[in-house]
């Protein structure tokens, strides 16, 4: 599903991101990128989803090679890589309801379609009966909810998550962490970077470690440290 | 498709809406930057039509009473035919007077019905041997002391009061027009480009979950090429005026009787209308493409 293949990314002033990684990823399987802060977790992700390009190497990503592509190409790549962040990016407003329809709704999808899924992903999220509030009125962890809906309501092939319960306390944490993981079993492959020591280590998932953009370790079923 | 077009119409206004300021002052600068555009081809074409009369080497026009009798008139042939300082000439009579008259006021049957060809003045086109200006005056004052003679229009005189007047209009007009299209065209550029700083977030969204370029610069795209057209469809009423009021004041003006013929017709109008049109929208399309482009292409 992912393959990387000697890759590095350098930004301005010769800082080093990512040095000479390489890692395949299946289809379903649930990574945890950790590291320190500076370590190039954000920018590992940020290469799937080709907001970044890479100077070396090769990123194949459904089977397209994602450096090569052309760049109209890439809004089809996105479509199949939901992407969710530690601050949410929800649009203020726009109702919780609104905000996952627009998902959808940018893509092209057909009213009749974007009718039936946006209430079949709230209920998956267990929002439905807050539909129609505004973001600021939802606490961080239904805030989160909302942006892994929008994120999956178009069942993309990867979900990428950039610290996604970096703002949360642990009880909510793991609340995400649970329907993350259900959405993992439903056959989507996730991508997750995290600083979350305890998430980690109960969920005993693969494990990439980076340290200063090199890839330390690689487990299987591993922890934080 | 159809809620996708339900879309960008939706977008496109509700943006519009936003910026309402920006929006009519955008707006407002292209209307009198057409406008200008409008007036300065209006006079050029009223000017060419004018020395329409002037053309192939004719210098002066003898124009005739029209109640002169055939004596007189034939005296006047005599002289043409016979003196070596004329080269050439061409008569019109009064009915080719008339046709012409109906010709250059096809949009005003009123003032058509109000003549009959009984009326006109005929004419004589003289081509002299020699057109230098000062000969041409001294002849043409010859012929204007000749009985049954009304009137004599000199190219000289008459050509140079229009086609001074319609360059030195119609130049300044189309250069303070130009610049204004540069401006509308910066103004249009930036009220898209506070637009989609509004909706930054939007977009930013827009591109995480994959929407194309293109349909999120199609609504931008839209609200610019909106605000040239409504600002051309402003320009249009004020294209009417300048032919009906400017223009129509020249024609009844009797300080030159060569300003009679400054009249354009309506299908020219029209014509131009439609050209500020897709000036216009063009400008408006161009200047938002440029702010989309320039904010998307980070
Ligand atoms: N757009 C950029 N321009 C310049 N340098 C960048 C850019 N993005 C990241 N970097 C640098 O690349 C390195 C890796 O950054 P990255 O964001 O991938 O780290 P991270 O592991 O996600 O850190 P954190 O845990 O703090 O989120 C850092 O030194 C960072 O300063
Ligand atoms: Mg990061």
């Amino acid at each position: 599903m992912i393959r990387l293949e000697g890759v590095s990314k350098v930004f301005k002033g010769d800082v080093v991101a990512l040095k000479n990684a390489s890692a395949e990823i299946q289809r379903g399987e649930f990574v945890f990128l950790v590291g320190p802060s500076g370590s190039g977790k954000s920018t590992f992700i940020r290469l799937l989803n080709r907001e970044e390009v890479a100077d070396e190497g090769r990123i194949t990503v459904a089977g397209k090679d994602v450096g090569e592509m052309s760049s109209w190409r890439v809004p089809y790549l996105r479509r199949q890589i939901g992407y969710i962040f530690q601050d949410y990016k929800l649009l203020p407003k726009k109702t919780v309801y609104e905000n996952v329809a627009f998902g959808l709704e940018v893509i092209g999808r057909p009213r009749q379609v974007i009718r039936t899924q946006v209430p079949a992903i709230l209920e998956l999220v267990g929002l439905s009966r807050k539909a129609d509030r505004l973001p600021d009125e939802l606490s961080g962890g239904e805030q989160q909810r909302v942006s892994i809906a929008r994120a999956f309501v178009n069942r993309p092939l990867i979900l990428l998550a950039d610290e996604p319960t970096g703002n949360l306390d642990p009880a909510t944490s793991v609340g995400i962490m649970r329907l993350l993981d259900r959405i993992n079993r439903s056959g989507t492959t996730v991508v997750m970077a995290t600083h979350d020591r305890s998430i980690v280590d109960t969920m005993r998932r693969r494990v990439i470690e980076l340290d200063r953009g090199v890839i330390r370790r690689d487990e299987s079923q591993g922890v934080y440290e | 498709m159809l809620s996708r077009l339900w879309y960008y119409v939706r977008e496109t206004f509700v943006s519009l809406w936003r910026n309402l300021s920006l929006t009519v002052a955008a707006i407002l600068t292209v209307a009198i930057s057409l406008s200008l555009v409008g007036a300065s081809l209006l006079i050029r074409e009223g000017a060419d039509r004018a020395t329409a009369q002037f053309q192939e080497g004719v210098e002066f026009i003898v124009f005739m009473r029209a109640d002169a009798s055939a004596d007189q008139d034939g005296a006047i042939r005599d002289v043409l035919d016979n003196s070596p300082a004329i080269l050439g000439y061409s008569y019109v009579d009064k009915a080719a007077a008339y046709a012409e008259f109906q010709e250059l006021f096809s949009d005003k049957p009123e003032l058509v019905e109000s003549v009959t060809a009984e009326v006109m003045p005929p004419s004589y086109r003289i081509v002299p041997a020699n057109p230098d200006a000062g000969n041409v005056a001294e002849m043409a004052r010859q012929f204007g002391e000749q009985p049954g003679v009304k009137e004599v229009a000199t190219a000289t005189d008459a050509i140079r009061q229009i086609e001074d007047f319609s360059n030195r209009v119609s130049q300044a007009l189309l250069v303070a027009a130009v610049v204004l299209v540069g401006v509308s065209a910066l103004l249009i550029l930036n009220t898209v480009f506070t637009a989609i700083g509004a909706r930054r977030q939007e977009i930013e969204v827009m591109k995480l979950v994959g929407a194309t370029n293109w349909f999120i610069r199609i609504p931008f795209m839209l609200e610019g090429t909106i605000h040239g057209l409504i600002g051309a469809a402003l320009a249009v009423p004020a294209l009417f005026v300048v032919d009906d009021r400017v223009l129509a004041y020249f024609q009844e003006s009797d300080a030159v009787p060569l300003f009679r013929g400054f009249a354009v017709p309506e299908g020219f109008v029209w014509d131009t209308s439609i050209w500020l049109l897709v000036i216009g929208g063009v400008v408006g399309m161009i200047g938002s493409a440029v702010a989309v482009t320039r904010y998307m292409d980070v």
